[in-house]
């Protein structure tokens, strides 16, 4: 085991300890999953001070999406046809009131799942789910399983091949509708199918169908010709209804999405230089932000909920008050790089590790570092080969000290709640943000 | 690999949010409740001098809330919120975070007469060591009508302070609404002690009546935990059907901010009739049967009395 023990301190809120027992400590650790855009190899950096963890070696290069709980990164190898399942050696377990945190090695758990030409990755309540286009199904299963090394993959079809994706819930998933005359065009919509393949209500429609996201309980899903559709889960099942464009909006379409954590909101694309801040319960639901330049990437902050990061072609990270709808600052990390050009040539991408935000930059073979908070570039961690995609885990916890513990029933009342309660071990850019780490939000 | 920092500039740019405060032009306080029924108490005591915000409104359940970035700006705005406490707004923290508020953020429930909660702790195994994690207190506050009246005079106290102006009017409206909360809990002792005592006990979704069960009599078993933020196990609910048997339970309710499917299974499982909807954490709509605090109290009592009546 390999921790790091950033800081430690008594803390009030830990154990009345036994005769001759140790303080428990508050114990930080972030990590840093980077693949290489040509290279079929996946390097772990340790984010606190930038040393390498380890290097997997996997199938194919790939685009990296990370679990919920952040126990597990995803490396999906679309043109070597395999998803492989990494744990990242960090794990949490939420007290209310605590999180304790137990860190060990990362290492590879097993688990690959095959197909052809796997795409989005959604995971949902628990479940996630690996669409393989070259196919039109996805293989689902659990963290659980993938941990373990082994699954019984529960296979969702939709009919015939696209680049679709699957959504799950409890005894349903939704599921993208190809489109009819050709599916190699976007899907047309979505439907529900119960877990022996039968359809639930009606089709919903959502001509160009791309791009989802999950914020909390809902799930967003993007783009529709007339705006998006919010599925909200009802007793574990979804609803869906449609978040259509209001008249005062230009032209534009969501294609792309991540969901906030801390905040319910997602975070779209709109057009090359816009993006949307898109609130389903709001009374203006989309708000749009112009950037200087053309979107490359964008990420959700979930340290700091109020803040998103948006990188441009110019090589700026702009980042972005949720709350505001403004760009806060801005500040210039690498030489340009121009969206002209394949959707799919090697641009920056970013991640949020603690109070750190970095951007690859690949043709430099570098990570900037930027401090969250100045907002200035502080650091950079040079990596061979061609950096691209990034995801992040981690946060602070508690590790319990050596003695037979008994937590302290007899708090006061008027003890402190100013605590964080949620952590911060979710840096969350919500790894069903794929097609954007792809970035394959063009129109297909 | 070469890992190098470069040197910190001198200039460290924060951005904080100023708070929009207007009470001095509107001449009202701006209040957030994070919850309906604090949202009602804050009413109750603020009259036509507070604007309210309410974060998880009617039927909403604050345990699993998620905020939105719209809250974040009436924070912002506030000059005053109000919380449960008690680990019952998970999400509190960081939305306070997140919106810069430079409100007093008050904990209605201090001094309340809390329940220590000794189901609210469970064990890991970390090796050959044992660790306990104690949840330590239930947070359920406001199902006893006693704890309610503390809430109005924290809330009260609250406004005066931020409000000194308008303090006569907080304390003359706290002091008739606690008049109004002393008239109900007479009501409860009346029509609990009409039950007989071998009927008064009753399932539910989640621990939410442990303080309506200590201060009024009627005994509530649950599968879940305190927090619906956990699912019953299939063990969870076994255990209970034993529990329900060996208590003689008289009837099962659904609550309003749950899914009302595991207590129906747990009814049929136990051969008892549903007997209806009780409001825990969450007032109803205005159309529905507990729009307020005090009806809401009356719903469930006399939800709970038709239930539990002698056929």
């Amino acid at each position: 085991m390999k921790m790091f023990l950033l800081r430690s301190s008594a803390l009030a809120l830990v154990a009345s300890m036994a005769g001759g027992a140790f303080a428990d400590e508050e114990v930080t650790a972030w990590r840093l999953f980077v693949s290489d855009h040509g290279q079929a190899v996946v390097t772990v950096l340790d984010a606190v001070n930038g040393n390498v963890i380890d290097t997997f070696d996997i199938d194919g290069p790939a685009s990296l999406y990370r679990s919920d709980s952040g126990e597990t990164v995803f490396a999906v190898q679309g043109s070597a046809g395999a998803v492989t399942a990494i744990s990242t050696g960090i794990a949490f377990d939420d007290h209310g009131d605590h999180a304790d945190i137990d860190v060990s090695q990362p290492g590879l758990t097993g688990l690959v799942v095959t197909g052809e030409r796997p795409s989005h990755f959604v995971e949902n309540r628990g479940q996630y789910a690996a669409f393989f286009d070259g196919e039109g199904l996805a293989r689902v299963f659990t963290e659980t399983d993938a941990l373990a090394g082994a699954s019984e993959l529960r296979e969702v079809d939709s009919g015939a091949p696209h680049h679709g994706a699957v959504i799950p819930f409890d005894t349903s998933d939704i599921v993208s509708i190809p489109h009819p005359e050709d599916p190699s065009n976007a899907p047309v919509g979505v439907r529900i199918l119960d877990r022996d393949g039968n359809q639930i209500g009606d089709d919903y429609e959502c001509v160009g169908m791309h791009g989802e996201a999950v914020s909390g309980n809902l799930v967003a899903i993007g783009g529709c010709a007339d705006g998006i559709l919010i599925v909200r889960s009802s007793g574990g099942e979804p609803v869906i209804e449609p978040l259509t464009f209001t008249d005062r909006l230009p032209q534009g379409r969501v294609s792309t999405l991540i969901g906030g954590r801390g905040l319910q909101y997602f975070l779209g694309n709109f057009d090359a230089s816009t993006v949307s801040i898109i609130e389903a319960d709001a009374e203006e639901p989309f708000r749009l932000v112009e950037l200087p330049t053309r979107r490359v990437h964008f990420a959700v902050d979930n340290v700091r909920a109020r803040f998103a990061y948006v990188f441009t072609e110019d090589g700026q990270l702009h980042q972005l008050d949720i709350i505001s709808g403004d760009i806060a600052q801005s500040v210039r990390v690498t030489g340009p790089y121009s969206m002209d050009g394949h959707w799919s040539d090697p641009r920056p991408r970013v991640a949020v590790a603690g109070d750190s935000v970095f951007v690859t930059d690949p043709l430099e073979g570098k990570l900037h570092v930027i401090d969250a908070a100045s907002f200035e570039v502080t650091g950079e961690i040079e990596i061979e080969g061609v950096p691209f995609n990034i995801v992040s885990v981690g946060g602070t916890g508690i590790v319990h000290g050596d003695h037979d513990h008994d937590h302290d029933h007899d708090h006061d009342h008027d003890h402190d709640h100013d605590h964080d309660h949620d952590h911060d071990h979710d840096d969350h850019d919500h790894h069903d943000d794929h097609h954007d780490d792809d970035d394959h939000d063009h129109d297909h | 690999m070469i890992y190098r920092w470069l040197k910190h500039a001198s200039i460290c740019t924060v951005i904080t949010l100023a708070p929009q405060i207007a009470w001095a032009q509107q001449a009202s306080l701006n209040v957030v409740a994070t919850f309906s029924i604090l949202g009602d108490f804050a009413q109750e005591v603020g009259g036509d001098r507070i604007a309210l915000t309410t974060l998880v409104g009617a039927d909403g359940d604050a345990h699993v809330y998620e905020p939105r970035p719209a809250d974040a700006v009436a924070l912002a705005r506030a000059d005053v919120v109000l919380q449960n406490g008690l680990l019952f707004e998970g999400f509190l923290t960081r939305l306070v975070q997140a919106s810069g508020t430079s409100a007093e953020i008050v904990e209605v429930s201090q001094g309340a007469d809390i329940l220590d909660d000794p189901q609210g702790g469970h064990y890991h195994y970390y090796g050959d060591r044992t660790v306990f994690h104690a949840a330590p207190y239930d947070p359920h506050a406001w199902q006893s009508v006693a704890n309610a009246k503390v809430y109005v005079e924290n809330i009260a106290q609250a406004f005066c302070a931020v409000d000194a102006q308008g303090c006569s009017t907080y304390t003359a409206n706290a002091q008739d609404y606690i008049d109004e909360l002393a008239a109900l809990e007479d009501e409860i002792r009346a029509q609990i002690a009409a039950i007989p005592e071998d009927r008064r006990v009753v399932v539910v979704a989640h621990d939410a009546f442990r303080y309506f069960q200590r201060d009024y009599g009627i005994t509530f078993l649950s599968p879940q935990g305190v927090s619906t933020d956990s699912e019953a196990s299939a063990a969870d609910v076994a255990s209970l059907i034993r529990e329900i048997r060996a208590q003689n339970a008289s009837a099962v309710f659904a609550e309003n901010i749950s899914d009302s499917r595991l207590v129906e299974q747990i009814a049929h499982e136990a051969g008892l009739e549903l007997g209806g909807t009780l409001y825990s954490d969450a007032l109803s709509g205005p159309d529905g049967p507990a729009p307020t605090y005090l009806e809401m109290i009356r719903h469930n009592l006399s939800t709970i009395s038709a239930a539990l009546a002698v056929d």
